[in-house]
């Protein structure tokens, strides 16, 4: 294969791995860097390429896997600060804050949520892709991706209203 | 659309169970401008689906770039010069085998014993510094018994 010919197809889904990797990685240069590594991956393996179904569904399974890696990576290597004996009833000042821009507020619910829901919900909500081919691409069986679907969504419902009632009830 | 319609289909999505398309009627409701204000808090999480659907990387993503490739290259670089140079240092100073044997042995018996008698006068001047040690102990022994 060109080099050419590569980034045609690669360009179809390019964007789609990044938004996958931001996503889990949450921060914009992580999930550049490990779009460029996808593609890298990729093009060196591109005598491969014929025998792979779908290269689409490939490279999105490689971009997760690759940053569930570095998830735990960095789970291992920082250090945690977990209050245990704090709690406040009230919602923070920066929750307050960040209650203001709505969208960055939907944004920040779904980042919260743990990163199969995650990955699911960008995978189903935002790329439009079915539940069998979620499923493929994560590795799981489908009943699984509709139940992280819909717990996500319910979850993400769940803070919408608590925002959205913040101050009427 | 009908109300009622999109409130069933609110409620299917929620339990997952809506199709692709159902949901792409969601997103078109919820994107528009009229929507009930009894369902204007879903707003946001539709817009924010559409929005991020457009988000792309903002450096170029290039390929003939290779970080990796480079410094493998250094590496190699680095062992061939590595190699070079031990060769050329290792073939270079002849070790001088000229000893100083003795060709009598009854002399070399003799300078044996002097540089062994050496080496004891040593090792006893150093011992007396270990003299000191003893103050220790009998100190320590004053007070431990």
């Amino acid at each position: 294969m060109k080099e050419g010919a590569f980034i045609t197809l690669t360009n179809t889904f390019k964007d789609k791995l990044f938004r996958l990797a931001k996503r889990l990685l949450v921060s914009n240069e992580e999930a550049e860097d490990a779009t460029q590594e996808i593609l890298l991956k990729l093009w060196r393996n591109k005598s491969k390429m014929g025998e792979y179904k779908n290269v689409e569904a490939f490279a999105m399974t490689m971009t997760k896997n690759y940053c569930y890696d570095k998830l735990k990576a960095k789970e291992t290597g920082n250090l945690k600060i977990v209050h245990s004996n704090y709690q406040d009833d009230k919602p923070s000042l920066q929750r307050q804050l960040e209650a203001k821009d709505s969208l960055d507020w939907v944004g920040k619910i779904m980042n919260s949520l743990p990163e199969q829901q995650r990955a699911i919900i960008q995978l189903r909500d935002i790329e439009q892709y079915t539940n069998p081919e979620i499923a493929d691409m994560l590795g799981l069986n489908e009943t699984t991706v509709r139940v992280a679907l819909s717990r996500g969504r319910k979850k993400i419902r769940e803070e919408l209203l608590k925002k959205h009632n913040y101050g009427v009830v | 659309m009908e109300l009622s319609n999109i409130e069933k289909l609110l409620e299917k999505y929620f339990e997952g169970e809506t199709t692709i398309s159902e949901e792409e009627k969601l997103k078109v409701y919820f994107t528009g401008e009229d929507v009930s204000p009894d369902l204007e808090k879903y707003k946001p999480l539709f817009e924010y689906f559409s929005q991020e659907s457009t988000v792309a990387p903002t450096r170029n993503i290039t390929l003939k770039k290779n970080r990796k490739s480079w410094y493998y290259s250094i590496g190699i670089a680095a062992s061939i010069a590595l190699a070079v140079g031990l060769f050329f240092t290792k073939t270079a100073p002849e070790p001088n085998h000229d000893l100083g044997t003795y060709d009598d042995p009854e002399i070399a018996l003799e300078e044996t014993k002097k540089i062994l008698n050496m080496v004891s006068q040593y090792m006893n001047e150093g011992k007396e510094g270990l003299v000191y040690l003893k103050e220790f102990e009998n100190t320590k022994n004053k007070f431990i018994k």
